[in-house]
């Protein structure tokens, strides 16, 4: 209760400074944020909008992780694991593209505009869609495990390429080429550490929804055992 | 609306906030759901296991 309290209160102060803290041309206090060109009050969406894209990386990697483990294991907890990772990746996946395009309105002019961000992003909702359409057409339990382990790994290597290398070989309007000849955001010490500090919180509201699902899906799977078992008796 | 949140671009920041709150809270009401019916049907379960059903 106490970890998950102090979760709670963190987030909500990097909330309050992502949002509240001053951004002006020539920072003087250690609590300024530079303002960054071509994005102003807008820039500020990194803290939010850059960890939703992070916990996606950090869930599907989870998947593949324990995908591994359920196949050289069979262990059905290994699946459960694996399959909770990737429902939250699919989700903070579709937050990432629907926060991207809430931002890409308001600077592009246009909710969506197949930009390479938005289209590799979009071909990794399909993918990780396609994962859970899979997990529901087939009903035999180890054979959903097995398959779904299977994509699972074949989806999780695919996705470094479209979560950072396409993106990057193609021409983007997405910021980060935009800012600057080195492609990158120059944060100073006070954003960087509301950044790490969101990046931190995020992660930790990554683990605790993860472990709720754990373990309400291992008691629904005990249940169900229980009830199978009965109706065979 | 979106004149409003074109020229007061902190507002952007808050509704991509409020977004993301949205989707959690979303998925926290699946896991709400799911604990609900697993708190309704286990009870029926332990009884007919008590009966010997």
């Amino acid at each position: 209760m106490g970890l998950r309290l102090l979760l709670g209160v963190w987030l909500s102060i990097v909330i309050i400074l992502g949002l509240a803290l001053p951004m002006v041309a020539q920072p003087q206090q250690w609590y300024d944020f530079p303002i960054i060109p071509g994005l102003e009050e807008k820039a500020r969406i990194l803290f939010f909008h850059v960890p939703t894209a992070w916990l996606a990386v950090l869930a599907f990697l989870s998947a593949l992780y324990y995908a591994v483990r359920y196949l050289r294991r069979k262990e059905h907890l290994d699946d459960i694991k694996s399959s909770a990772a990737a429902g939250i990746g699919l989700l903070f996946c579709l937050l990432a593209t629907l926060t991207g395009a809430i931002w890409a309105r308001f600077s592009w002019g246009t909710y969506w505009n197949w930009d390479p961000r938005q289209t590799s992003i979009f071909v990794l909702l399909l993918i990780y869609g396609a994962y859970f359409a899979l997990r529901s057409a087939v009903e035999n339990e180890e054979k959903r495990a097995s398959l779904s382990a299977v994509y699972a790994i074949l989806a999780g290597v695919t996705m470094p390429f479209f979560m950072f290398v396409m993106p990057r070989i193609l021409a983007s309007l997405h910021p980060e080429p935009l800012l600057n000849t080195e492609g990158k955001v120059h944060m100073n010490g006070a954003m960087l550490a509301v950044f790490l500090s969101s990046l931190a919180g995020f992660t930790g509201l990554y683990y605790w929804m993860w472990s709720l699902q754990v373990r309400s899906q291992k008691l629904l799977a005990h249940h169900e055992l229980a009830r199978g078992g009965h109706s065979r008796d | 609306m979106i004149d409003f949140l074109s020229q007061n671009s902190l507002f952007v920041v808050l509704t991509v906030v409020l977004a993301i709150w949205l989707g959690i809270l979303v998925y926290l009401f699946r896991i709400e759901k799911r604990i609900t019916r697993l708190e309704t049907e286990l009870p029926k379960s332990n009884a007919q296991e008590e009966r010997g059903v």
